[in-house]
């Protein structure tokens, strides 16, 4: 897949479209977020592991108003753009998405909820997948129990903003989790539990489930189940689930009321 | 500290309607419980989840919003917005190991002092079966 | 546009993380994990997230700047030399070598230490040279040299992962080594047992199996203890003791001293729960001891580090993975800067100054006409007494702090004012530098290339992001500079990789390390003697580095200052996640600014109480040394009776308070207890 990537890029490269094509680079053996602007570099092209690509193209969107890029996108990449989008974030005129899918590894690894993108530029998607209900443990358990466990969770926590800043969708300037009406400053763990509250509740809607908060954590912590029970509960509740459409919005931002 | 416990409901209650509501039943002397902690908001829709959390954290064992009826919210659709939120927050609870039961939102027009006043007695005679929240006992632990 | 990643090493704690930076069109704007690093695995704590922000602070020293009437002006570079070339010489005509003192760096590049000492030994040919070690971890140095003829952290950051049973004593983990502490989270999840002792309820109590609360500067008590009751019950690991130890017999008739009772009456420790910490310690698989400088700022550090390495010599836990005695070096490049010989004793590799054949190795390699002192240096402590005394004349501090950092700060300006001439080289004009008559604008690590050692002697790059910012430069480039203005042609070198190709050279415990491999290897852990050598994940595997492991007798001595009725209280001191040593790089980030933007002193509210203070209250704060004013938080996090406050804050530091007693062989300082007194001031803060 990672040859007939590199064709396709040197193709798009060629066609003179895009500024520069976001996607990694390997250097000294390992991977990082990359422009590339040069046809002969993408011989050092990549694809694992899984970086936060759309935030990359966010800050780069940012720092240049005018160019576009082409970005390689998997699955959950794409979801973040589209969502991003939806809030304004990144303008996807400006985008020209390659889209690649995970192999069956990565996306049980993520437990990914659709590892593909929308269109699959190359490489062929994974058939009848079904990612694994990584809620199930946790709604069989009793409140009580459920306490327990992120209370031992939770005081793990370092309180090193790690989920926030490693989130595509966390783009707030002002975040409510530094806010100190809410969350006690300079202590460790970080009050329980509405440092880590906040953050879910805030994600509602929002979570594309590409798991690099989760990823981020020093400490371990699940934080995929509270993000996961949450989209379960947007799509119940609202029928809404995050990442899809440019049409569907986030119902927590609409006056509609609920049905 | 089992005899001496009482609920502790903080109470964020629209100023259009349901304070409206609740000073009603104040002045016409109906009776409910004297354990919720009223704060007058503009809108119901101005309770964000934040602030219901930070309830529980120092140490509520439930909270009630009160807001105008659909369609009479003061500012056209705020009440919507708080509808749809407080039900995910509802959610959140309940995963975190909270009773979502100790989390309510009712519709009280400014003419429902009765409404009201039922409504609390009913849901401080709920609260009060469920116990103390947990949270507030974790609180006391920490210091 | 230019966007790339630039991979680094982080310039705070010495777990070493490395890190990428994110650098569009020149401008590095935020740290991204790397996911394939081995030690953060794609995980950092809030500084290593922040790490930019200090790069770019407002505060920074862009232009060199001489003090002239007591005011500073900017100067250029050649200015700033020749008064230091002019200065340098006249003293040292004068006074001869012996009025010099250097203050080298545990935040500079292992490259930019071996320069310090270079210039020290080479070009003034003065064996005074130190740096802040001295104030953290000498007493490791020196005790473990004695114990094991190394004196370094047996082990490695991953084997954390599977260690079966944890003795961690004085190091807060989570915050001062926030990368190790995540590993001891994922043990505990494997089943690892957790034995805490540690006076402060710290965030790893909560999943601590055992916790003693020892009263502060009681280690060599409870540790004899915890050894009585292994040799007690049988429970030693004779075989090891037998095959690779010596001197046990006196050691043994040492520690059945300490019954389980008498320990009690010492350190407070329940005679109940010592023993259950000694059996679940001396039963594990795999056992290893973490400590920091809990163990080490004592006036008994070297004891408590013989201790230690005692105890895991009688369960034979060294040699062998996930084991061993592992003190966490808390700068980023301490533990550098003690390879690289920034040390009064020692050239590079811990190569002694008092044997001859090493001064002529190197007088010969920097081709010397003069020779090397014999007798070892001053410590740093040593040093400000001889400026104080007025026998110091000339100091040369790069990145280095004192002010702050050191005990009894009144003594400290006294010594800095008294000196003749001051170099200060650094970022910001710190408080040691307003002291100064010239001060150097260094560049901070996104600004030059080089190497860091990590604590689990993890040798790794740091890579220039961006250009040195205005008129700043490299310090390599500035210690190079300053030699050559006095003379030395010895300081040539196109590029910090060609320094390192020196040190390996002469350096047989980096005899192996070059640039070329860590590109390719990442990292390099030492000892790594040659360019086939894969470099040493644990040490003492089969044999010590001195060939048996030395059992030390130790005794319990109580610390130099206990409570009395004057000053009724035990004072212990720290250091807080959010932020790092003096506080110079981090207090200029407005996210860790604003976690912690003061320092603070923990009460316990029944002492609170008592006292009449309420949480946030500002109360006085005072020892026999001096008297702070600080806010004071009211927490079960302290024990009774005893107080700390940690010392990153000028404008409350804990240092104006400590004690400058010092350890009888290491010279490190009783930072970790001294009696003091508190008093509500009827105001809150
Ligand atoms: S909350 Fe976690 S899984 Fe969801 S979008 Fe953010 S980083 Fe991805
Ligand atoms: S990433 Fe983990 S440790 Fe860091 S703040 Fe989030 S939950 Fe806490
Ligand atoms: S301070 Fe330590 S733990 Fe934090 S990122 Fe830097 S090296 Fe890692
Ligand atoms: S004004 Fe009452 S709910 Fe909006």
């Amino acid at each position: 897949m990672e040859q007939e990537l590199k064709a396709h890029l040197k193709k798009l490269m060629a066609s003179g479209d895009v500024a520069g094509i976001i996607a990694l680079k390997s250097e000294r053996g390992m991977a990082k977020p990359y422009l590339f602007a040069d046809a002969s570099e993408l011989e050092c092209l990549c694809l694992t592991p899984k970086y936060p690509m759309a935030s990359v193209a966010r800050l780069l969107l940012d720092e240049d108003g005018a160019a576009r890029f082409a970005i390689v996108c998997r699955g959950c990449d794409e979801r973040a753009l589209r969502e991003l989008a939806k809030r304004h974030q990144v303008d996807l005129d400006r985008l020209v998405i390659v889209g690649i899918p995970c192999d069956e590894e990565m996306a049980r690894e993520c437990a990914c909820p659709e590892p593909f993108p929308s269109v699959v530029a190359v490489g062929t998607k994974l058939e009848q997948w079904e990612a694994e209900d990584i809620g199930a443990a946790y709604r069989a358990m009793e409140l009580d129990e459920k306490l327990a466990f992120w209370k031992h969770q939770l005081e793990k926590c370092n309180k090193c903003y790690g989920c926030r800043n490693a989130c595509p969708m966390c783009f707030c300037k002002d975040c409510e989790l530094e806010n100190a009406l809410w969350v006690k400053h300079g202590r460790l763990p970080p009050e329980f539990p509405i440092y880590h509250m906040i953050r879910a509740f805030h994600l509602a809607g929002k979570c594309i489930a590409c798991g690099e908060c989760q990823r981020a954590c020093p400490s371990d912590i699940p934080l995929m189940v509270l993000n996961t029970l949450l989209r379960e509960d947007m799509e119940e509740l609202f029928g809404y689930v995050s990442g899809t459409g440019a049409d569907a919005e986030n119902p927590l931002y609409t006056k509609e009321e609920m049905q | 500290m089992a005899e001496t416990w009482n609920p502790k409901i903080v109470g964020f209650l629209c100023n259009w309607c349901c304070y409206a509501g609740a000073d009603m039943a104040g002045t016409s002397r109906m009776k409910y419980p004297p354990n919720i902690r009223i704060i007058r908001v503009m809108c119901s829709s101005r309770i964000n989840a934040e602030m219901v959390i930070k309830a529980f954290q120092m140490g509520a064992d439930a909270v009630f919003i009160g807001g105008c009826h659909p369609g009479d919210c003061h500012y056209v659709d705020g009440n919507y917005r708080t509808q749809k939120r407080i039900a995910v927050l509802r959610r959140l609870l309940e995963h975190l190991g909270i009773d979502p039961r100790r989390l309510r939102l009712e519709w009280v027009s400014a003419a429902e002092g009765e409404k009201f006043a039922q409504t609390m007695d009913e849901f401080a005679k709920e609260v009060a079966e469920l116990g103390p929240s947990p949270l507030a006992a974790l609180q006391r632990e920490v210091l | 546009m230019k966007y790339d990643n630039i991979l680094t090493t982080c310039p705070f704690c010495g777990c070493g993380c490395k890190y990428y930076i994110q650098v569009v069109d020149g401008v590095a704007k935020s740290v991204l994990p790397c996911k394939e690093d081995p030690i953060s695995e794609g995980h950092l704590c809030i500084k290593g997230w922040n790490a930019i922000d200090f790069v770019y602070s407002k505060e920074r020293l862009t232009t060199p700047l001489i003090k002239e009437n007591g005011a500073f002006r900017e100067a250029t570079w050649d200015e700033a030399y020749g008064l230091i070339a002019s200065k340098f010489k006249e003293i040292k005509a004068r006074d001869g070598a012996k009025a010099f003192g250097f203050f080298s760096s545990a935040k500079t590049t292992n490259e930019e230490n071996y320069l310090m000492q270079k210039l020290a030994r080479g070009v003034i040919v003065t064996n005074n040279v130190d740096h802040c070690a001295r104030l953290c971890h000498a007493s490791t140095v020196a005790g473990l040299a004695a114990s094991f003829g190394s004196g370094a952290m047996t082990n490695s950051i991953p084997e954390v992962e599977d260690v079966d049973c944890f003795l961690i004593t004085g190091s807060n983990t989570t915050e001062q080594h926030p990368l190790i502490g995540s590993r001891i989270y994922k043990a505990k999840e494997k089943g690892a047992k957790v034995i805490l002792v540690d006076p402060r309820s710290i965030q790893l109590a909560s999943i601590a199996d055992i916790h003693l609360r020892q009263k502060p500067g009681t280690d060599v008590a409870w540790l004899n203890g915890l050894m009585h009751v292994i040799i007690k019950e049988g429970i030693a690991d004779e075989e090891f003791i037998e095959q690779r130890t010596e001197n046990y017999g006196e050691f043994k008739a040492e520690v059945m001293k300490y019954t389980p009772e008498r320990v009690e009456e010492i350190t407070g420790i329940p005679k109940a729960d010592l023993i259950a910490a000694a059996r679940m310690f001396a039963n594990a698989e795999a056992a290893s001891i973490i400590y920091s400088m809990g163990i080490t700022q004592h006036t008994t550090g070297v004891d408590n580090v013989k201790s230690c390495a005692n105890l895991a010599m009688l369960t034979g836990n060294l040699g062998k993975p996930s084991t061993g005695v592992n003190p966490l070096r808390g700068q980023n490049n301490v533990q550098g800067a003690c390879d690289l010989g920034a040390l009064p004793n020692v050239f590079p590799g811990y190569q002694a100054v008092t044997v001859p054949e090493n001064r002529e190795k190197f007088e010969k390699a920097w081709n010397m006409a003069e020779h090397i002192p014999e007798s070892i240096g001053l410590t740093v402590v040593e040093m400000l007494n001889a400026a104080h005394d007025g026998a110091l004349k000339c100091l040369y501090i790069m990145g280095e702090n004192p002010m702050i950092s050191d005990p009894d700060i009144t003594h400290v300006r006294e010594a800095l004012d008294a000196l003749e001439f001051l170099v200060v080289q650094d970022l910001f004009i710190t408080e040691t530098a307003e002291h100064a008559d010239v001060i150097l604008p260094g560049t901070s690590f996104l600004e030059k290339d080089g190497t860091f050692t990590g604590t689990d002697r993890r040798v790794q790059r740091i890579r220039k992001a961006i250009e040195p910012l205005g008129n700043a430069r490299p310090d390599w480039e500035i210690l190079c500079d300053v030699a050559k203005h006095l003379g030395s042609d010895q300081f040539v070198y196109a590029s910090p990789k060609e320094i390192q190709d020196e040190v390996a050279s002469l350096t047989p415990l980096y005899g192996g390390v070059t640039y070329e491999r860590l590109d390719k290897e990442g990292y390099l852990q030492w000892p790594c003697p040659n360019a086939e050598h894969p470099g040493t994940v644990f040490l003492h595997n089969g044999k010590f580095s001195r060939g048996l492991g030395h059992f030390f007798p130790v005794s319990y001595k109580p610390p130099a200052e206990e409570p009395d009725k004057d000053y009724p209280l035990i004072l212990t001191t720290g250091r807080i996640l959010f932020h790092f040593h003096t506080g110079t790089m981090t207090r200029c980030s407005p996210k860790l600014n604003k976690e912690v933007p003061t320092g603070y002193v923990e009460i316990h509210p029944s002492d609170a109480e008592a006292m009449g203070i309420a949480d946030g209250d500002l109360v006085q704060v005072s020892t026999r040394r001096g008297t702070i004013q600080i806010p004071a938080y009211v927490t079960r996090k302290v024990p009774e009776k005893t107080v700390f406050i940690p010392f990153h804050f000028k404008e409350c530091a804990a240092n104006m308070l400590t004690n400058p007693a010092l350890d009888p062989i290491a010279k490190i300082p009783e930072f970790k207890v001294c009696a003091c007194k508190v008093e509500a001031l009827g105001e809150s803060s």
